[in-house]
This record gives structure tokens, C-alpha cells and sequence, in this order.
């Protein structure tokens, strides 16, 4: 058996503690200093694009293949853009952090425009509406107008725009005297819907597109009222990727005129809204 | 779900098995040698043994694979989503292998070494003949167990776009809002993938038993 002199360990641990120290303040520096890549560079590399995988209708997966509303654009883009176009398809958990890091240039989905995200952010025009609405269990009786949610279970995904929002749901029920319930927060919205099914919560608030797109796949749900005012999901970039941005606006306007974008809204969202603003200043 | 959902999650269980194999095999040499110097307490290299064991031990592996994928390419080291979950593998299990192997190194009969020493056996042979074939007996179990955490653990690699058994099986849930099948469907594949780790392990024990019989 061999022995462990512990007298020179203890010497070194301390510098090892010192080490850590040291290591505490050299890797926020490694995360800081990111910067966004102006157009010149994009042209050089290519643009990098990253998308969600399971975000219906905006971007999903059908038999191993990106599909959507998003992902059909991206094709267009492919057409307009005179750069390559590198797509990453991940969860979204790592989304908006990677294009604020400028590990990828654009969130290509649906990212709902807000005042926090903003602070390191910048957002396309919106590409569609994202009003927050609820959804119940159709045979759930006790739910039939935005009071009677008052005290209920609701599932909402974290980190999300919805989430932040939910205040404003909490206020329309003070007026009439009730309040928001236990809030269940959940990495993606295919698990709420299933606890949704369940009966685990009772209601579920996500953007009127995708429960639109649920209710009319799944029979079981029934849509609700909205909850929420105003709100427009839009593509991501980092805060000083002015030109990109431009850049992405040039082609977004492009395709609104020429019809595509509402073609591909109906498509995917059973709508076309026409008068989405060009610039959203949100007040959330 | 159809056929081509079912194709999709077995792509999916291609990606987990081959990380994973990737990873238990990077990852064992690699424990071996932290275990060994920290074993044959070699200076300064002991304690920084110590340190990173300690540390990954503590990280919890999607902590350090998101800050791997997102904090390298900052100081100009480009890393896609497999390399970073390799390296993230590799180096989270290669702290936990290093134990198990330290364990069966400090169990290891000293007088069995001095013995070999004084027969004139060099280090490398020690080592070889008389050190390894003992440890590697007496670490297999808890090696095993590592590799089947290991291969449960791969789900988390998805945070940076790696489509593994159980990401393929979310994405499909997704698609059809039917989340169910596809994950008996992925259950029904992790199963027979640690089986096979498993009946390697009773194999090479068989192996061993009969071996020592022999002799």
C-alpha cells in the first residue's frame, strides 16, 4: 500500500485554490468578449442560421427533414441571399444564447419580441401575430371565459416570452377580484400539452399560431380567449449586427410584397396577417 | 408515427452508441492515467489530478457542454456539436473513471509489487503483468456502471443540436403532438444497448474466472 505524504498536498492545494480564484475571473472574459460579424465577414464564411426542431408550425421535423414556416423561408432566403446559408437545428434552450455569444448569426424562429430580450437583441420586422391566448381540455366544464381561470393550474414553457408576460393575464383577473394559480414551467410545449391531457394543469397560454395548429390536430383541446395585448414573434440577431439586420428586413420586406410571406402564413398558420408593423417597440 | 418516425429514432440510437462508445473509449485510458498519477503521487501533476477531478466531478456534464459549445469559439477555438459532445463526455467520465480505477489501485496488495520488484520485474512489466490484469478485475463493475450512466446520460447532449435516441423521439412527439409512441419506442432501444454493455462485462468475467482456474 502506498502512502500519501499529505504534507505537500496541503502546499499545493493552496496554490490550487489560488488557481481557482484566478480561474473565476478569466472565464467571464472568455464569455465577454463576443462580437457579432459585420456582412463582409458573413460573405466570406457564409451566413450561420440556427433553427428549432420542434416548434410547430414555425419549425419542426417531418421524417428527418426541416420543415415549416420558418425553414420554408430559409429556402427563399438561399435564393436571395448572395452567401451561403449554414443551417444549425437545436432545442431552444441554447438558441438565443448562441447568436448573443455569435455562435450563430440569426435565430431564424419565432422569437417573441420583448423588452428584456432587446437589452442584447436585436429583432427583424415581426413575422407574425403572437397574441397569447389559453388553451383548455374541451370536456373541462369549469373553464368557459378568461375569469374562471382564476386559481387554475396553468403551463407555460421557461425561459419564454409567455412567462414573462403573465402578469398581465394575473391583472385581468384581479379586476374581477381573482388570481393567477400555481404557474408549471416546462422546457418545450409538446410536454404542457401532454400534461395538458393529463389534467396535471388546466390551462396552457402559448402564442394563438401554434394552439390554432394544436387545436386543429388535436380535437381534445379547445382554444380560448387571448391573454395578453399585443405581442410579435421575429427573427433574432446580436444587438450591434446593424447590417444583417438590414440586410434580413430587405428580404422580409421583399417577400411581403411579393405576396410569398402571406402565401406561406396561410399555409402554415391558416392566416395571413397583413398589417404586421414593420418595427415593434414592445412595452413588455 | 410512422415508418420513417421509427427510422428516425434508430438513426438516433446510431448517434448515441457511437458517443458513447467514443467517449468509454477516450475516456478509460484516459481515467487509467489520472488514477496512476495520482496513484504514484508524481509532484505538482497530482494535485492538478486532484483538481480536475474534483471540479468535473462537481460540473454537472450539460453545464459544461454548453459552456464548452459556447464559450471556445470565443478564443478562436471553432468547436461543432459533436466535438463538444465528445470532449464533454470524455472529460466528465474520464474524472468519474479515474475513482473507480484509483479504488482497485489502492486495494492492490503492496507486497505483490515489492515481490515483482524484487524478481527484477522493470516498472513498465510490474505494471503490466501484475498490476493491470488484478485492477481491471476488481474496477469492472464499477467501470461498467460508469459506461451505462454514461450512455443514459447522452439525452442532455441535444442542448446543443446532437439528435440522440431521445431528441429524435421529442422531435416526433412534437410533430405529431402524440409524444407517447415515439418514447416506448425509445425506451425499447436504450435497453438492449446497455444489455449488450452488461453481457460484455458477464463475458469477460466468465473469462477471468476460467483463466484463474486454469492456473
Amino acid at each position: 500500500m502506498t502512502m500519501y505524504p499529505l504534507t505537500c498536498s496541503n502546499f499545493l492545494s493552496r496554490r490550487l485554490m489560488l488557481a481557482l480564484l484566478v480561474a473565476q475571473f478569466v472565464m467571464p472574459m472568455l464569455i465577454g468578449n463576443a462580437r457579432a460579424a459585420g456582412l463582409d465577414e458573413i460573405k466570406k464564411r457564409g451566413l450561420i442560421v440556427a433553427t428549432e426542431d420542434d416548434f410547430r408550425p414555425f419549425e419542426f421535423v417531418k421524417d428527418g427533414k426541416p420543415t415549416g414556416f420558418d425553414n420554408e423561408l430559409i429556402e427563399d432566403l438561399r435564393k436571395y441571399a448572395p452567401f451561403e446559408i449554414k443551417q444549425e437545428i437545436l432545442p431552444w434552450t441554447g438558441i438565443l444564447a448562441g447568436v448573443s455569444t455569435s455562435k450563430y448569426d440569426v435565430a431564424i424562429t419565432a422569437a417573441i419580441i420583448t423588452k428584456e430580450r432587446k437589452q442584447s437583441l436585436a429583432f427583424t420586422s415581426p413575422i407574425a401575430d403572437a397574441t397569447h391566448y389559453y388553451v383548455k381540455r374541451k370536456d373541462d366544464k369549469s373553464i368557459s371565459s378568461i375569469k374562471d381561470l382564476s386559481g387554475k393550474t396553468v403551463g407555460v414553457q421557461a425561459g419564454s416570452a409567455l412567462l414573462a408576460r403573465l402578469p398581465e393575464l394575473g391583472a385581468m383577473l384581479e379586476k374581477d377580484g381573482g388570481k393567477l394559480g400555481k404557474v408549471v414551467e416546462y422546457t418545450s410545449y409538446p410536454e404542457a400539452y401532454q400534461d395538458l391531457a393529463l389534467g396535471r394543469v388546466d390551462y396552457v397560454v402559448n402564442t394563438i399560431i401554434n394552439l390554432k395548429t394544436l387545436v386543429a390536430e388535436k380535437p381534445v383541446f379547445e382554444l380560448g380567449q387571448a391573454v395578453s395585448g399585443k405581442s410579435f414573434p421575429a427573427w433574432a440577431v446580436a444587438k450591434d449586427s446593424k447590417e444583417l439586420l438590414d440586410f434580413l428586413n430587405g428580404f422580409i420586406a421583399k417577400e411581403k410584397e411579393s405576396g410569398r410571406f402571406a402565401e406561406l402564413q396561410k399555409k402554415w398558420f391558416g392566416e395571413a396577417f397583413p398589417d404586421l408593423p414593420v418595427a415593434f417597440e414592445p412595452e413588455f | 408515427m410512422s415508418g420513417s418516425d421509427i427510422a428516425a429514432i434508430f438513426q438516433g440510437a446510431i448517434v448515441t452508441v457511437t458517443l458513447s462508445l467514443v467517449g468509454i473509449l477516450i475516456g478509460l485510458p484516459i481515467g487509467l492515467g489520472l488514477a496512476l498519477i495520482r496513484w504514484a503521487n508524481v509532484p505538482i501533476a497530482a494535485g492538478f489530478v486532484t483538481l480536475y477531478v474534483s471540479m468535473l466531478r462537481a460540473t454537472p456534464l450539460v453545464t459544461l457542454l454548453l459552456l464548452l459549445f459556447f464559450a471556445l469559439p470565443n478564443i478562436g477555438v471553432p468547436i461543432n456539436p459533436i466535438s463538444a459532445a465528445i470532449v464533454a463526455l470524455v472529460m466528465n467520465t474520464s474524472a468519474f473513471n479515474c475513482e473507480v480505477w484509483r479504488s482497485a489501485l489502492m486495494s492492490f496488495p503492496k507486497d505483490q509489487y515489492e515481490a515483482a520488484q524484487s524478481v527484477g520485474m522493470r516498472a513498465g512489466q510490474r505494471f503490466r503483468r501484475i498490476v493491470l490484469p488484478q485492477i481491471v478485475r476488481v474496477s469492472l463493475p464499477g467501470l461498467v456502471n460508469e459506461m451505462s450512466l454514461l450512455i443514459k446520460v447522452t439525452p442532455v447532449l441535444a442542448v446543443v443540436g446532437v439528435v440522440d435516441i431521445t431528441r429524435a423521439a421529442v422531435r416526433i412527439g412534437a410533430e405529431t403532438y402524440e409524444p407517447l409512441p415515439p418514447f416506448l419506442v425509445a425506451i425499447a432501444l436504450y435497453a438492449p444497448i446497455v444489455f449488450a454493455l452488461v453481457s460484455l462485462q458477464r463475458w469477460i468475467e466468465r473469462r477471468q474466472a476460467a483463466a484463474e482456474a486454469a492456473a
